[in-house]
């Protein structure tokens, strides 16, 4: 237990955050750009996780909507950090229980990640926007729950499965691509409880 | 804000090679000078005390003050389309919850075989006015405070300095990563990348693009860890600031007229409840 939240807070882990913040930043506004149906708001937080472990994730995934709600005045994006942070530190396990270790495995995070992002989700939708997401799929789901009398916590979190459990899915396969082609030399700048041969 | 010695010149060049995400208006009125903990405190007021009183001209209300703050600042014009991008939002909530609000009872428009309910709008507008009144809120608040300057004021409050460095290092970072992604875009449309088409497509033309960006930006990290060691970031040494923050007889004066607000929402709710 003690290895998997194992953290390193040296100058290369720290480095890591805002580059994963301004990745999140990259996959939301090419999304955006090739009109997507899917956010993809999280890649950078998921590389986060893997790279630097749970606490990083965390940490990325908490400044980013923070730190974007305070100064691009997205201010319901903060609302959020909670879910950011969820799916940071639920990657970041998966991560140092090796689950990132074949495509197989990295589908089983994803759905983990999603699902987590959904719990968390849920009923900040509900607190804050009667249930919707603002996603169209997910949003006509809800309509349909909500036309259909079932309860608004049911429909909300159809909802948030519609949208979030492929969003993190098409994430994680990114990621897991991403990872694999990066090279030794950097990846092991952040792998915690190596230890470093000194010369001298 | 009192001048550093990176001087106005070098400042201003700063700002045109790289467009900011941040959207600070450096307009030198009032605002910008107010201390940046007042205002967030003005935030926590506005949205504290709606939601204790819970009473929709609460919100009303202070939706109209941030307006007035905003216009008197002569920000209200950049603050339109931070609201204007919730609206789309706003109209689908007020279609759902008009529509299918699960106590909807008492009809209020019909039109044709569309029923809107009084209970699903009265619901729909105090969601919404929620929202507004966190958007103009947090819209002050964005538009007159210098990221750096938030930083500071921070770290003056024991704040880590590495995590100061994390916020400010996000503001340069991403205007690289633009420039970086704008070539790649280039680069790859020139081998013919479809851009445009239907989804597949679209799908499709995602991981070329972002992929070359993410693998840069990583393989720099090394480097930019390798020249932060190199000037003592890992140092525990004391940091010292660049600018001094004269302290303003205002800022004391909204500090207790905001807390007596939100002390007074409080009692009122509690006499409120106490007196039914």
């Amino acid at each position: 237990m003690k290895k998997v939240f194992a953290t390193k807070l040296n100058a290369a882990t720290i480095v890591l955050i805002p580059v994963c913040i301004g990745i999140n930043y990259l996959g939301k506004l090419i999304a955006s750009l090739l009109k997507l149906p899917l956010w993809l708001d999280s890649i950078g937080t998921c590389i986060g996780a893997v790279l630097g472990g749970p606490v990083i994730g965390g940490l990325c995934g908490a400044a980013n909507n923070l730190i974007y709600g305070f100064t691009t005045g997205d201010s319901i994006t903060l609302v959020y950090a909670l879910t950011s942070l969820g799916i940071g530190v639920a990657v970041g396990i998966m991560a140092r229980c090796d689950f990132m270790k074949s495509f197989v495995k990295a589908i089983l995070s994803a759905c983990v990640a999603g699902l987590t992002a959904v719990v968390i989700s849920t009923p900040l939708n509900i607190i804050f926007w009667g249930g919707t997401t603002g996603n169209v799929w997910g949003d006509a789901v809800f309509a349909a729950t909500q036309a259909a009398k079932l309860p608004v916590a049911l429909g909300s979190f159809l909802d948030e499965v519609v949208v979030d459990v492929p969003d993190k899915l098409l994430t994680l396969i990114i990621v897991f691509l991403i990872i694999k082609a990066l090279p030794k030399k950097l990846t092991s700048l952040y792998e915690a409880g190596t230890e470093v041969e000194k010369l001298d | 804000m009192p001048l550093s010695i990176e001087g106005k010149d070098y400042e201003e060049s700063m700002v045109i090679r790289m467009k900011s995400i941040s959207l600070y208006v450096d307009n030198g009125t009032y605002l910008t000078r107010m201390h940046p903990f007042t205002k967030l405190f003005y935030i926590l007021t506005a949205v504290l005390t709606a939601v204790i009183s819970g009473n929709l001209w609460v919100y009303a209300i202070f939706v109209g003050i941030s307006s007035l703050a905003l216009v008197s600042a002569g920000l209200f014009k950049k603050a339109v389309p931070l609201v204007v991008f919730s609206f789309t939002v706003l109209i689908v909530i007020f279609l759902i919850q008009g529509l299918f609000y699960y106590r909807n009872e008492t009809p209020l428009l019909e039109l044709g075989a569309v029923v809107f309910y009084r209970e699903g709008v009265l619901y729909a507008v105090r969601i919404g006015l929620n929202i507004l009144n966190m958007l103009f809120s947090f819209a002050i608040f964005v538009l007159s405070t210098k990221p750096q300057d938030l930083v500071e004021a921070l770290e003056r409050k024991g704040f880590s300095p590495r995590f100061g460095y994390v916020i400010t290092s996000v503001f340069q970072i991403i205007p690289q990563m633009m420039g970086t992604m704008s070539t790649i875009t280039d680069a790859q449309r020139s081998r013919g990348m479809e851009t445009e088409g239907g989804l597949l497509v679209r799908a499709r033309a995602f991981i070329p693009l972002i992929s070359p960006v993410v693998m840069n930006s990583l393989t720099n990290t090394r480097e930019r860890a390798i020249a932060l060691e190199v000037r003592g970031f890992d140092s525990k040494e004391r940091k010292t600031y660049l600018s001094e923050w004269k302290k303003q007889k205002s800022d004391t004066l909204l500090n207790i007229v905001f807390l007596i607000i939100i002390v007074g929402a409080i009692i009122w709710k509690i006499a409120d409840v106490w007196i039914l």
